[in-house]
């Protein structure tokens, strides 16, 4: 128990207090200690803005001794004549619930008791706002990156790659080391899961077993990187931090995203196609810009560009399904800027949305230089809804066709709109013969002057009596008959639309040429409080001081204004610090369940620090370096030992780090959710390789649990019949449909994303609920028996049993048990040991003789007995741990 | 080690084991060790999400009031002016217009004509009390009662104002109530799920589903739906040919597995938490079972419910069901009934007695019930819908025929237990019972109150989600509503 408390007491020591800890005796000062409470909790008032509260400005000791209104806020050396402690000690100081530390104003008052020293001498000038100091700076993420040096090393310390001298080097003199080399079924196993998303086949597996040359593993990389599934299973991690969703959010009706499903194409192929990351990063942030002719006119490869952009429309948007109006508008503004931020960045923009923010130096200017970077195309002051931004793939000749369609549309309903308007005044001349005279009289007169012409009286007396206000959507409430007659008209003109040429579009971001938009700061980051006009531009802190990127607001050589190109470019430079960590720390995540930075959307002092900061460093340098290689950088990582060894527990390490910190073993990992349900289909050998096209649907189930499934609603939102699937319902999980407020029941249990906004990180759970999941739903119930019915068919010849075991001795029983050898192969990939094939054995036969002592159980069962059991064995393995986890 | 770099999931998860299982130490004794030691390093406000979630009992803010709630969710708005708002004035100007600007729903239906509660009104209890003939069970536990008469949501909408209540917002997407208490909280319960609701057998309430999600919470902490016929509790029993014995042999067969794969993992919590809760899951079955069988209880509390009169048999038992629910650990029990009967816009004189009759002894009996066992004490009764109803008459032509329109501005909602004050009323609507006018409870001081009571200062009950701060009381001003509170 010491041992793990110990363990327990460092998990707690989160960031910024580590190094604090070693730096205990240090002496306090201005820059190191103080600031960074102020920052957090005084400079909103007396510091950040041009007007301090009091005339009191916190930025610099000498100011403090200077003071305010209400006199010196420090006297150095003495605590108690300093009236910035007492006020914060009275609780007076900050106004409003939250209240500084206790432990913080000790700090202060240790820092004013020795003096109130600084780092260094102060600057007689002081610009407005915070600025950054060097303390500030010297933040991990923020250093520029710069290439560690790889430790010399030799093979005979099973060093394979600077990964592995990198990780050798940290494990220092601790008695730690890397564990040997898993088998190659272990490994085979955990790459397939690892790239695919899936398990090998048996003869995929044999394959690579049967292969003994030197390079047989790099090889197996190889085909799997080249196999396109490869590109579901990656391009699903993208999809999690580009926030991806079929549907629109924000309003109850959570309107179907009918085109989203196109940016999911794009990025499975630009993965599978190895597209350079810097070019994958620029033609999402910018691919409209990137275009060379008409955007009227594309080729593929302009489609291509466009559908990028489309990562800029994944944040929730409900300005087209009744959620307009400058709220709403600047929401899809900063949920686009929080997605950007944290998938590229690694850090959350938006708590500089309305100060300064209070941890980072990162100021509100700089939120909204960023904001001015996507404002000429997210601009809510001409604002596009979803349908709006819609980008037409018609050509001319079909063009043609829609409009001679169209006008036999608009013919039609022209004669409704008439029908519709005598109806109307029909069921208000109804209404109004209720009234008595004189008051009919006013009222028809009323309602006889056009809405802006009727006197305030006239309004007034309407006001009285609103079921006089007779409109087309309320008519049914007069005469259901009339109503209904509407109605036919209408399926008449949708069935004369119907008859259109398919039009194709695409869901992107563009500019409006020519409108260059002024961006301004907003007050407390309220849109009705404008206050200067900001220009586009970088952060402050990922450039050394004084070289801020400044981005040119309006490039006259295109037709948009380039901005949020030449920020793409300033990001994928190689020298910005934040986007190289932030790429490989999830890269990093993917292969081994956690980030060398444990909080991959937070790389400022809110999250935690890297576990390997330098592995870390070297591996962004490693990325740019290599040409933005994504498959080369999988063969790099894959071809470490620390990637190759086993992630068995090693009584001889987990002494000096039980927690392996320092990966002397692989760590073992769950699933996830999409890849429990691929791998299980696949197992069954029921998988279905379709790729690509709209989404799987899904819809919620008579007892209320999301499934795939066409929608046939019965009225109040509650469930209709089932309807076939056709097969669709066995392709892969990153096809089915990402409806915001309906989150497929067997993939959120396992921790698959709600998308409100994106998802940095899938944090994994462990419920009661998986277990019932996994023993009773229909899901592994039907599962079960489909892995079964495979079991039944063929044995391959290959698969055999060792002579002599207990249990196995007639033919009967030799054939069950190979078939049990084959469950194993499938699911766990390896040939059962004799002790589990006989425990396996017995299982099977209590089974079937507690079945045949309780034939009622059975009755109207439809599956044998002998199949039942087999049925049974197959939800064990599916449901066990060594299917469930990547060894 | 002291230069060892913050260590990330494996040792979190490893903790969540430890306190779950082999040491006997639990979240709250290890907090409150590192606390003396003053080796929480994380400032407290700054927002964090834990790291791993379990369901461990956690530390509470302050002393806990309230163990566990019910809550009676009265779908549609309940008429407050026929039910617990006695309005003199409304009365006395009944058939008259009413003299302000009123936001209709259904404007073809509307008027302005005020209609005086058709139903009579006295003083209950000893507390004197006013309600109406329609509730005399409710009010003849007046005495037990804290009415607010002041709650509003401003919205007319019932979705919206759901959401408001429910989960902070009235927004759709967001956690429900029950979500954040038992993220908060931890679960009490060794073999139920700690939040549960209880629909109607007839069917889903308004916006079904949603009701009871956890949003972007993790799945461990959403409602789980016991059903009032088979599968009860979905995917709780196995079909018919596993049930029993098989599937005990199926799960031990499993755990064989599980087993030998660990001795190769030693140490792996992740690993040794999915064999635990396989054999959580397979306990629920058996507990499950049990606290769903009323026919344990005596005739005498059965009757208290109404479980065996046609009319409130169904809504009984699941009132009966919730308090053994509650006596086995459970945190948060909502019961939801069909679509939304407490919707009254026409034949109010025939609808409102109807639902009435439904839920009213029901209600009653379980506050009794709970009361008569000394549960009431930490037992949070709510009884409420998402809006009220309009003081005007929702216009079918026929006077005989009218009902009432939605009204967001002002309506009645009752607790009893937990911490409410007993036997008193709070809160004004205006003279026609339109609006909310004096000590006006919102949304978020009923969330800030409940939180309350739970232990739990709702401005320090957060969740990190995309890099935000969220809480259910989203941000915003609101009250701990103190002078209700014992």
């Amino acid at each position: 128990m010491p041992r793990l408390l110990v363990g327990l007491l460092l998990s707690l020591l989160i960031p910024g207090t580590a190094s604090r800890l070693s730096a205990a005796d240090a002496p306090l000062t201005y820059e190191g200690d103080i600031r960074p409470i102020l920052r957090t909790h005084c400079f909103d008032c007396h510091g950040a803005e041009k007007e301090k509260r009091g005339k009191l400005d916190l930025r610099l000791r000498r100011l403090m001794v200077a003071g305010g209104e209400g006199g010196p806020a420090i006297v150095p050396g003495s605590p108690q004549k300093s009236r910035l402690l007492a006020r914060l000690t009275a609780g007076e100081m900050p106004p409003g619930d939250k209240k500084v530390p206790a432990a913080e104003i000790e700090t202060i008052r240790k820092w004013i008791a020795a003096g109130a020293p600084t780092a260094r001498p102060e600057p007689d000038r002081l610009p407005d706002g915070l600025g950054i100091t060097p303390e500030e700076r010297s933040w991990w993420s923020f250093i520029p990156l710069k290439r560690p040096v790889v430790p010399a090393h030799d093979a005979s310390q099973r060093i394979r790659t600077p990964i592995d001298a990198l990780l050798k080097q940290a494990m220092g003199d601790r008695r730690l080391g890397f564990s040997p080399d898993a088998d190659s079924r272990t490994l085979a196993r955990r790459a397939y899961l690892d790239l695919l998303g899936r398990p090998p086949t048996p003869e995929e597996l044999a394959a690579f077993v049967a292969d003994t040359a030197s390079d047989a593993w790099e090889r197996l990389i190889d085909r799997l990187l080249a196999n396109p599934q490869y590109g579901e299973r990656w391009g699903r991690h993208w999809l999690d931090i580009a926030g991806y969703a079929d549907s629109e959010g924000v309003t109850n009706k959570d309107v179907v995203r009918s085109e989203a499903w196109k940016f999911r194409d794009y990025v499975i192929r630009a993965i599978n196609a190895n597209r350079r990351f810097d070019r994958f990063i620029t033609e999402q942030l910018a691919g409209d810009e990137l275009l060379k002719g008409s955007r009227d006119k594309l080729d593929a490869g302009g489609v291509e560009l466009m559908t990028a952009t489309g990562f800029l429309r994944m944040a929730a948007d409900g300005t087209g399904s009744g959620a307009d109006g400058p709220a709403a508008r600047n929401q899809v503004v900063s949920d686009t800027l929080k997605i950007v931020s944290t998938a590229l960045m690694g850090v959350s923009l938006g708590c500089a949305q309305c100060h300064d923010h209070r941890y980072d130096p990162i100021s509100q200017d700089d939120y909204y230089r960023i904001r001015a970077v996507f404002e000429p195309a997210l601009n809510p002051a001409a604002w596009k809804n979803p349908g709006q931004r819609k980008l037409s793939l018609y050509d001319d000749t079909k063009k043609a066709r829609a409009a001679s369609i169209e006008t036999e549309a608009k013919t039609l309903e022209g004669q409704r709109n008439k029908k519709r308007d005598t109806y109307i005044a029909q069921a208000l001349a109804k209404e109004l013969a209720g009234f008595d005279e004189p008051l009919r009289g006013k009222l028809k007169a009323a309602k006889a002057t056009a809405d802006k012409k009727r006197s305030a009286e006239q309004k007034a007396l309407l006001k009285k009596y609103p079921k006089l206000n007779v409109t087309g959507g309320n008519l049914y409430q007069y005469n259901q008959k009339h109503a209904d007659e509407i109605k036919a008209f209408d399926k008449r003109i949708q069935a004369i639309r119907s008859r259109k040429p398919k039009q194709e579009f695409l869901r992107v971001l563009m500019e409006v040429p020519g409108q260059v938009p002024v961006t301004k700061l907003f007050h407390r980051g309220d849109h009705r409080q404008p206050r200067h006009e900001v220009a586009p531009g970088g952060l402050t802190v990922t450039a050394p001081d004084g070289q801020r990127l400044v981005i040119e607001p309006n490039d006259k050589k295109r037709p948009s204004t380039g901005r949020r190109l030449a920020w793409a470019r300033w990001l994928t430079s190689g020298r910005h610090p934040l986007v190289g960590r932030a790429l490989v720390n999830r890269i990093w995540m993917h292969h081994f369940g956690r980030g060398l930075v444990n909080t991959p959307g937070e790389f400022g002092k809110m999250g935690e620090k890297p576990t390997h900061p330098v592995l870390l460093d070297w591996l962004a340098t490693e990325f740019a370096d290599s040409g933005w290689n994504l498959k080369r950088f999988h063969r790099l990582i894959m071809s470490s030992t620390v990637y190759r060894q086993v992630s068995t527990h090693s009584d001889a390490f987990a002494t000096d780090d039980p927690e392996n910190i320092f990966y002397w073993r692989k760590p073992v990992f769950r699933m996830d959710a999409e890849t429990i349900r691929d791998s299980i289909l696949a197992v069954n050998g029921r998988l279905i390789t379709k790729f690509y096209g709209p989404p799987v649907p899904v819809k919620e189930d008579a007892v209320g649990q999301i499934v795939i499934g066409i929608d046939k609603k019965a009225a109040s939102n509650r469930p209709g019949n089932d309807i076939p699937l056709k097969g669709e319902d066995l392709r892969r999980s990153v096809y089915i449909q990402v409806r915001r407020s309906r989150p497929l029941a067997m993939l959120r249990t396992f921790d698959a994303p709600v998308m409100e906004t994106n998802c940095d990180r899938r944090v994994p759970s462990t419920s009661a609920s998986q277990s019932l999941m996994m023993m009773n739903s229909k899901f592994i119930l039907d599962s079960s028996q489909d892995f079964a019915t495979r079991l039944g068919g063929t044995v391959p010849s290959w698969v055999t049993v060792p002579d002599g075991l207990t249990g196995i001795t007639t033919d009967e029983q030799r054939l069950t048990a190979r078939r049990v050898a084959w469950a194993w192969h499938l699911a766990y990939h390896r040939s059962p040991a004799n002790d589990e094939l006989v425990a396996a054995m017995a299982f099977l036969a209590d089974q079937l003789d507690f079945i045949k002592k309780n034939p009622d159980q059975q009755k109207g069962s439809k599956i044998p007995s002998k199949v039942l059991v087999l049925v049974n064995l197959c939800q064990a393995l599916l449901g066990s741990n060594e299917f469930l986890y990547i060894d | 080690m002291t230069d060892s770099p913050a260590t990330p999931l494996e040792l979190t998860s490893r903790r969540q084991f430890l306190n779950r299982n082999a040491l006997g130490l639990g979240t709250v004794a290890l907090a409150t060790l590192l606390k003396d030691e003053n080796l929480l390093a994380t400032p407290k406000d700054i927002p964090r999400g834990p790291r791993s979630f379990d369901l461990l009992p956690k530390q509470t803010h302050h002393a806990p009031r309230a163990q566990a709630m019910i809550s009676l969710f009265m779908h549609g708005g309940p008429s407050h002016m026929d039910l617990f708002d006695p309005k003199p004035e409304l009365t006395k100007h009944d058939g008259k217009d009413y003299p302000g600007n009123i936001t209709y729903s259904f404007v073809k239906r509307a008027s302005k004509r005020l209609l005086g509660s058709p139903w009579k009104f006295r003083p209950r209890g000893e507390c004197g009390t006013e309600m109406s003939e329609l509730v005399p069970h409710i009010a003849g536990v007046a005495d037990d009662i804290c009415l607010v008469r002041s709650m509003h949501t401003n919205i007319n909408g019932h979705e919206s104002s759901i959401w408001y209540m429910n989960t902070g917002r009235s927004q759709p997407g967001r956690p429900a109530l029950g979500s954040w208490l038992t993220y908060g909280l931890g679960s009490e319960a060794q073999d139920l799920p700690s939040y549960v609701v209880m629909p109607d057998p007839s069917g889903h309430p308004v916006d079904g589903v949603r009701n009871w999600s956890n949003g972007w919470l993790p799945p461990l902490f959403q409602g789980t739906v016991i059903r009032s016929r088979q599968p009860r509790i979905l995917n709780l029993q196995p079909p018919k040919h596993l049930v029993g014995e098989l599937q005990q042999k199926n799960l031990t067969f499993l755990a064989a597995l599980n087993r030998r794969h660990l001795e190769q993992h030693r140490g792996e919590a992740d690993l040794e938490a999915r064999i635990a809760s396989y054999e959580l899951a397979a306990r629920m079955q058996t507990s499950a079972r049990d606290v769903l069988d009323v026919s344990k209880e005596t005739k005498a509390t059965q009757d208290l419910y109404g479980i065996h009169e046609d009319g409130t048999r169904e809504y009984g038992t699941r009132c009966l069901i919730a308090r053994r629910l509650i006596e086995r650990g459970v945190r948060f029990v909502q019961l939801f009934l069909n679509y939304q009967p407490w919707d009254n816009h026409s034949n109010i004189r025939a609808s409102l007695p109807s639902i009435c009759r439904k839920t009213d002894k029901p209600s009653a009996g379980l506050v009794k019930d709970l009361k008569q066992r000394g549960l009431l004490d930490q037992t949070i009764v709510h009884w409420g819908g998402e809006i009220g109803r309009l003081p005007v008459i929702e216009n079918h032509g026929d006077i005989k025929k009218c009902g009432r329109d939605h009204n967001g501005q002002g309506f009645s909602t009752w607790f009893a237990g937990g911490g409410f004050k007993a036997g008193i009323a709070y809160g004004q609507t205006d003279e026609f019972g339109h609006r909310s006018v004096v000590d006006k409870v919102s949304p978020h001081d009923y969330q800030a109150t409940l939180l309350h009571l739970f232990g739990i200062d709702h401005r320090q009950l957060k969740y990190l989600y995309n890099a935000q701060d969220q809480m259910l009381t989203d941000h915003k001003d609101c009250r701990v509503v103190r002078d209700i509170l014992v």
